[in-house]
């Protein structure tokens, strides 16, 4: 579009029977160019205020004293930080414990999904075999169904099986993954018949191939596929509350969630503390890896 | 070292017969290059003796054993593919190993092995680099390398040069023949051009829809088609193909129909100073290709549009011309694109211009 | 070909269509098989009622009005949040370093806890001390109640669900945008096309696939709205923020009617699977023109 405005100004100029107006005009565009740069920035800096001034008011909060907070307009920062907040959001409940079980949770349950997910996919995109339309429809649904459409006939299995307030029982559900499945046999898809051919000319037997060449092939959508499936079981509440009765199997969230429940409601200090200790791992890994986790996440809408 | 034989061999794609009872030898250390237009069935051939593919039915002989249920990685064949197909995820070096590594061969073995290969196909420098970071030719090398390595019975290339530019293919070409001199090892290599065909074979086989439509030596090829296709194929421009009906004052002799005739562009001699016997044809010059050394006409006579191809001449300016076509330089074709090579002509018409068009 | 060959491939799929038929597939049948019965969850008896309990359901007006908050709450996130990120994408669509923070802060939102974007934002929105209030304030408006008053409860979780989303669906549109290519931009300056003229008739029906694709997966999500109304409104005040999945929440977990549950469940089942159709058929006679 640039190419278009050149050539129109060139139009103008060429026309303009003065070169009294055409310094003018050229002045008038330099300033409106000028102006408009400026409204730009401005804009800029506004959008990235809109959505980091609530995470600044979060911190400013964590560290304010309860009677700070209730001051109106309110005070960006506290005069003496009160770092005895986050002890006491620690201390309102097994928080070790509540880590504990999240990091066990999550990785359980990214290591269950790639050694479901890569032979599946693999399957999916490199052999024909009877019925693997019929399968990998079942892996469409899958897709299509979100949890919260389902997690009460689950919580009912899950009951059946004694697998409520059980890690396995939040780990289970989320063994393999339809999101995975369908992005990785893209991945192995892409690749080259040659390459399979190549290999075996090279005398290398099946499993070789799969693991030797084409796994390395999609290491960066296994990478890809690994951090948002991370990020969403270390954020998920839903499944936790809806499938947890008591401490045993609880994870981060849960325990952020009933700090109010446990410190009453308006402890906006001690809750937003609780709040800190949960978002700031993830904002730290966010922008360390940026790239790689938008990626993660727009790639679905992308292909 | 090795000679292959395909015996009526047939393939087939669902419904599709994409070969059809197909008969080859291919002669222990021969380098045959398989030429035809894309979809004639040259590199699916390929792919079966290389027993990516598997043929409906058939027998595929290497040496004196038949490998129908060989799998590919145990006939003792190497092959470059037209991407290479390099391990994006191993270094030169990996790629080189991998199937040395899959053969059980001992890793001082290797290691000698790598090293005089790479000298060979002067790779050294770029062992431990990852093929991204090579260039075309560089990638090429180590495609070679691969193959070579494994000291194979056959060594197969389809349409090995396809990705190179220009100058950098014929520089590959030369190599390729040097090294199948070095080697001695039976090629076997695909391609659809017919000048890559002409000048690295020492032995051609044309093929068209599935089947082989001539299997000789280059020469013979330009010589002596066997057929309209192959008369066709081999040669640029190609051989000037006429409708016998078309073409006025021409008696031949022959127990078979004629259909079409055809000569060479060299063998049109335009307005040639001294009388020849042959066939005359008047018209007028259409374009003017001037390549240096040789200068190419397209011309529109009565007969037909041809082509005409004058060595180390001044471009002719004149619009009108007249070509003569020498009587023991034109072949005869039946009508269903046979070769008639019992065909004579029996009325000789002198050629002094002005006569019959 | 060994028996091993021909089951091989099945023996790959097979762990993930076993937790997909076990966790996904069965558990469907079963809530619709659950749909028609009166269950209490710890009586060992379960009464068949037919389709009495979506008879219930669609009479009651409490049911009406958890429907009517759900189509609200969607309609008003998918086109605020779509309509938003599109403009967002067009002035965004840079390559240089500066565009990238104001992307990455954007998006920032869509990885961190639900859990917490719901705290913060009822801190954000407290009506006595909120930081929101302040800064309408500064424009001279009067202190908003948000969430606690029935009239705006249902807006402000939009205002966080936008504040979530639109980030990434920014992102999914600018990866639209880069799909295109350059060239027959190029070829329309060149064609002295206005910039106007280019945007609704290159632009636009180019990335016509991708706002498919963001409506549907906005419409999907937000009919299943939970996290933010379980921790910030818990459905009211009076009812106000009450949405299916809360709904089916409560009725299961602590009215123990699974099967009255079940059929509003069997509802959602059948609003997100037309949803779903609907994606696929655009999918699938989607214009492409890649």
């Amino acid at each position: 579009m640039k190419a278009a405005n050149r050539a129109i100004d060139i139009g103008t100029a060429a026309g303009s029977p003065l070169g009294g107006i055409r310094t003018k005009q050229i002045l008038l565009r330099r300033i409106m160019s000028y102006i408009l740069r400026l409204l730009n920035a401005a804009g800029l800096l506004l959008l990235i205020l809109i959505f980091a001034l609530p995470f600044v008011w979060m911190l400013s909060t964590s560290l304010k004293t309860l009677p700070e907070t209730m001051i109106f307009p309110p005070e960006w920062i506290p005069h003496h930080p009160v770092w005895r907040n986050y002890i006491d959001a620690w201390k309102t409940g097994p928080f070790l414990h509540y880590l504990t079980n999240s990091v066990i949770i999550s990785v359980s349950i990214l290591i269950l999904q790639m050694l479901t997910i890569i032979p599946a996919s693999y399957a999916f995109a490199r052999y024909k075999f009877v019925g693997s339309g019929f399968l990998f429809g079942v892996v469409m649904v899958t897709l299509m169904i979100p949890n919260q459409l389902i997690f009460l006939p689950v919580y009912l299995e899950l009951s059946a099986f004694k697998l409520l307030n059980t890690h396995l029982g939040l780990i289970l559900p989320f063994a393999s993954s339809a999101f995975g499945i369908f992005l990785l046999r893209q991945a192995f898809r892409q690749i080259s018949d040659e390459l399979l051919e190549a290999a075996r000319l090279d005398q290398a037997a099946e499993w070789k191939i799969i693991v030797r060449i084409m796994v390395p092939m999609v290491k960066p959508v296994l990478v890809t596929f690994a951090l948002f499936s991370f990020i969403a079981h270390w954020n998920d509440y839903f499944w936790p509350l809806v499938m947890t009765t008591n401490e045993v199997a609880r994870t981060l969230p849960i325990g952020i969630a009933k700090i109010r429940e446990v410190e009453g409601v308006g402890t906006w200090n001690i809750l937003m503390a609780g709040n800190m200790i949960l978002v700031t791992p993830i904002l730290i890994v966010f922008f360390l890896s940026q790239r790689n986790i938008i990626k993660a996440f727009v790639y679905n809408g992308v292909k | 070292m090795a000679q292959i034989l395909l015996k009526s061999i047939s393939k087939k794609f669902k419904d599709e017969t994409v070969i059809e009872d197909l008969n080859l030898e291919i002669k222990d250390g021969s380098f045959t290059v398989l030429v035809g237009p894309s979809g004639c069935g040259k590199s699916t051939t390929l792919r079966m003796v290389a027993g990516l593919e598997k043929q409906t039915s058939g027998e595929i002989w290497i040496d004196d054993i038949c490998v129908n249920d060989t799998p590919p990685g145990l006939r003792d064949v190497a092959m470059v593919f037209q991407n290479y197909a390099l391990y994006p995820t191993m270094t030169v070096r990996g790629n080189i190993e991998f199937g040395l590594k899959n053969k059980g061969v001992s890793k001082s073995e290797r290691e000698k092995l790598i090293k005089d290969i790479s000298e060979i196909v002067g790779l050294a420098p770029y062992l431990d680099k990852k093929p991204q970071n090579l260039s075309g030719g560089q990638r090429q090398r180590v495609a070679l390398a691969r193959a070579m390595v494994k000291k194979p019975k056959v060594f197969i290339l389809d349409e090995p040069l396809s990705n190179l530019d220009a100058k950098l293919r014929n520089q590959m070409r030369t190599e390729l023949i040097q090294l199948h001199k070095r080697l001695g090892t039976t090629f076997v290599y695909v391609t659809h051009d017919q000048v890559e065909a002409m000048s690295m074979g020492d032995e051609i086989v044309v093929m068209n829809k599935g089947a082989i439509q001539q299997a000789d030596s280059p020469m013979k090829l330009y010589q002596d088609p066997a057929n309209l296709f192959t008369a066709q194929f081999i040669g640029t421009p190609a051989m000037n193909i006429m409708n016998m009906q078309d073409v006025k004052g021409l008696g031949v002799r022959s127990d078979r129909p004629v259909g079409y005739i055809g000569f060479r562009p060299e063998q049109g001699l335009m307005n040639p100073a001294q009388q020849v016997e042959g066939l005359v044809l008047e018209g007028e010059i259409l374009t003017r290709e001037s390549l240096g050394a040789e200068n190419i006409y397209q011309i529109r006579s009565q007969a037909g549009v041809f082509f005409v191809k004058a060595f180390l001449k001044p471009l002719e300016s004149a619009d009108h011309v007249s070509i003569t076509v020498p009587y023991n330089r034109l072949f005869y074709f039946g009508p269903d694109g046979e070769r008639l090579y019992g065909a004579e002509i029996h009325a000789k018409h002198v050629a002094a211009g002005g006569v019959l068009i | 070909m060994t028996v091993w060959h021909k089951l091989r491939p099945y023996s790959m799929v097979a762990p993930a269509i076993i937790v997909f038929s076990v966790f996904f597939i069965y558990p469907i049948f079963y809530m619709i098989y659950l749909s028609m019965f009166d269950w209490n969850f710890v009586s060992p008896t379960k009464d068949f009622v037919g389709i009495q309990n979506f008879v219930d359901l669609l009479t009651e007006p409490e049911f009406r009005q958890v429907l009517t908050n759900t189509t609200m709450y969607t309609i008003l996130t998918v086109t605020l949040s779509t309509g938003l990120s599109l403009l967002l994408a067009l002035w965004l669509n840079r390559g240089s370093f500066f565009y990238g923070i104001v992307q990455g802060a954007i998006f920032s939102p869509h990885i961190i806890s639900l859990v917490s974007i719901s705290l913060l934002w009822s801190w954000l929105m407290d009506p006595e001390y909120g930081l929101l209030n302040w800064v309408i304030g500064l424009f001279g408006f009067e202190k908003l109640q948000w969430l606690s008053h029935p009239d705006t409860s249902l807006i402000s979780l939009v205002i966080v669900a936008v504040w979530k989303g639109v980030g990434y669906n920014t992102l999914v549109f600018i990866a639209g945008l880069q799909s295109i290519p350059a060239d027959i931009y190029e070829a329309a300056s060149l064609d002295r096309s206005r910039p106007w003229t280019t945007f609704i008739k290159l632009t636009m029906p180019m990335l016509s696939p991708t706002i498919f694709f963001l409506v549907i997966i906005n419409m999907i999500g937000s009919f299943q709205v939970f996290e933010t109304i379980a921790i910030m409104t818990q459905g009211g005040p009076v009812n106000s923020t009450n949405t299916l999945v809360y709904y089916i929440y409560e009725y299961g977990f602590r009215f123990f009617k699974i099967g009255y549950a079940s059929a509003a469940g069997v509802i959602l089942l059948f609003i997100v699977g037309i949803l779903t159709i609907i994606y696929f058929k655009l999918l699938s006679n989607r214009v492409h023109y890649r």
